[in-house]
């Protein structure tokens, strides 16, 4: 049987930036904050399924802050998530052509953080992008560049969980992945600036 | 050089070679574009690693949200409150139990059963024995003194010796003299402060943890409706020493 157990803010930074047990930290996220997160955007014009969509966007542009040290633990993990989700919403309700000083009902008063990445929240359409672009690649490219990349794999435990011969193999059929995935990348401007957007913010 | 930048982006040069590296990115606008090619290019694995993750657990997550939640009729509600107050009792009763087990002492027993032996007074009898002069008297060497030194062997003499032994704390010497008044009346056929002898011999033999032998004396108390002490031996007595001999 799973543990459920909450983690202190300390915590939750500090797995996010070493990327250990990256699992357990996200479902504590979705523990302590999906549900008020969720309340705000059905009550300021947003369905549920809006909800969960913001809630992942939201989720997604925290890490990657994090990671990029661009919280600074000058508020709560609370505080800044639900400031990352009224400004996401609020941007994709403008989108929608909505009045948002209308509809709003967001307490005024509340603490607001200056958000001084809003390329690496808002940019909604460039990170759909990134994300096609990167499905795109075959599987066993996807697979190696993940293993590696993101889930910061050896070659040799890379090599344990596909059916190369060697690791020299392993690490020459990574280098084509990502020169090939380079190329595409390139090819695209628009996404260019998403992904610099999201180095630098 | 491009195999060397990609070493850099996956961390795997030495301190000697990355320096050298940095140095020509930062005098190489060239290079340094293909550089930030790369950076973009783990950037999206990296965003796509963690979109899929998240996407993945979103549903783990939402599944664990919409978990419905068993409702319990009102018959078995009332089952499962009346469940835990009888557990709740009986839990109380039974550390009860368990303190009484734990905390019962040789002393505690002895203490709760013991009062020292007083002699009766009959108004206008002015004939008493200097033992028995003594023993009211609470000298109770003294009594121990007289009673050795008579010459021919007296049942009241010798439990007075022997209430004045255990007054004293001498327990073998209570012991024996309280046999000695049990073992006079046997032969003789009388009932001279048997049921007292019996008595005081179980409360020292408590005294002296010698529960097994306390048993057999309290036992024969027991099944003795008629004896002195057999109120006292019945509500309890008995089954504390008990206990203590399990121990």
């Amino acid at each position: 049987m799973e543990v459920i157990r909450n983690f202190p803010d300390s915590e939750l930074v500090a797995n996010i930036r070493s990327g250990q047990r990256m699992e357990d930290t996200i479902k504590a996220i979705y523990r302590g904050h999906f549900e008020g997160l969720c309340w705000y955007v059905m009550n300021n014009s947003g369905s549920r399924q809006d909800a969960e969509d913001i809630f992942q966007e939201v989720l997604v542009s925290f890490i990657e802050l994090v990671q990029q040290d661009k919280f600074r633990g000058e508020s709560t993990v609370k505080t800044f998530l639900y400031s990352l989700n009224r400004y996401t919403w609020l941007n994709e309700l403008k989108k929608r052509g909505r009045a948002l000083a209308r509809e709003e009902k967001y307490e005024k008063g509340q603490v607001h953080i200056e958000m001084d990445a809003g390329h690496t929240i808002a940019n909604r359409e460039g990170k759909a992008e990134v994300l096609r672009v990167v499905a795109e690649l075959g599987d066993t490219c996807k697979k190696i560049l993940l293993l590696f990349y993101y889930e910061n794999l050896s070659m040799k435990e890379i090599l344990d969980q596909t059916d190369y011969e060697s690791e020299q193999v392993v690490r020459n059929k990574k280098y084509k992945c990502l020169k090939q995935l380079e190329q595409m990348v390139n090819a695209n401007p628009a996404l260019r600036e998403t992904l610099k957007n999201l180095i630098h913010g | 050089m491009d195999e060397t930048l990609v070493r850099l982006l996956d961390g795997e040069l030495s301190p000697e070679e990355r320096m050298t590296v940095e140095q020509q990115l930062a005098g190489n606008a060239l290079l340094r574009q293909q550089y930030d090619s790369l950076l973009a290019t783990k950037a999206a694995i990296r965003h796509f690693g963690l979109q899929q993750q998240v996407g993945q657990l979103h549903g783990l997550m939402m599944k664990e949200f919409n978990a419905p939640v068993k409702k319990s009729s009102p018959v078995r509600k009332m089952i499962r409150y009346t469940t835990a107050i009888a557990a709740g009792i009986l839990l109380l009763v039974a550390v009860f139990f368990a303190y009484q087990y734990f905390s019962l002492t040789p002393e505690k027993v002895f203490s709760a059963n013991y009062q020292a032996y007083e002699l009766n007074t009959s108004r206008g009898t002015t004939t008493s024995s200097p033992i028995e002069e003594a023993f009211r008297q609470k000298k109770y060497e003294q009594v121990i003194q007289l009673r050795d030194a008579g010459t021919v062997p007296d049942i009241k003499n010798d439990f007075l010796a022997g209430a004045s032994a255990l007054e004293l704390n001498k327990l073998p010497q209570a012991q024996q003299f309280f046999t000695a008044v049990i073992e006079q009346n046997k032969t003789a056929n009388t009932t001279i402060l048997k049921d007292e002898a019996e008595f005081y011999l179980a409360l020292t033999q408590i005294r002296q943890k010698e529960y097994a032998a306390a048993v057999l004396v309290l036992e024969k108390i027991q099944n003795d409706a008629g004896h002195t002490y057999y109120a006292k031996v019945k509500n309890g007595l008995l089954n504390d020493v008990r206990k203590l001999s399990e121990r």
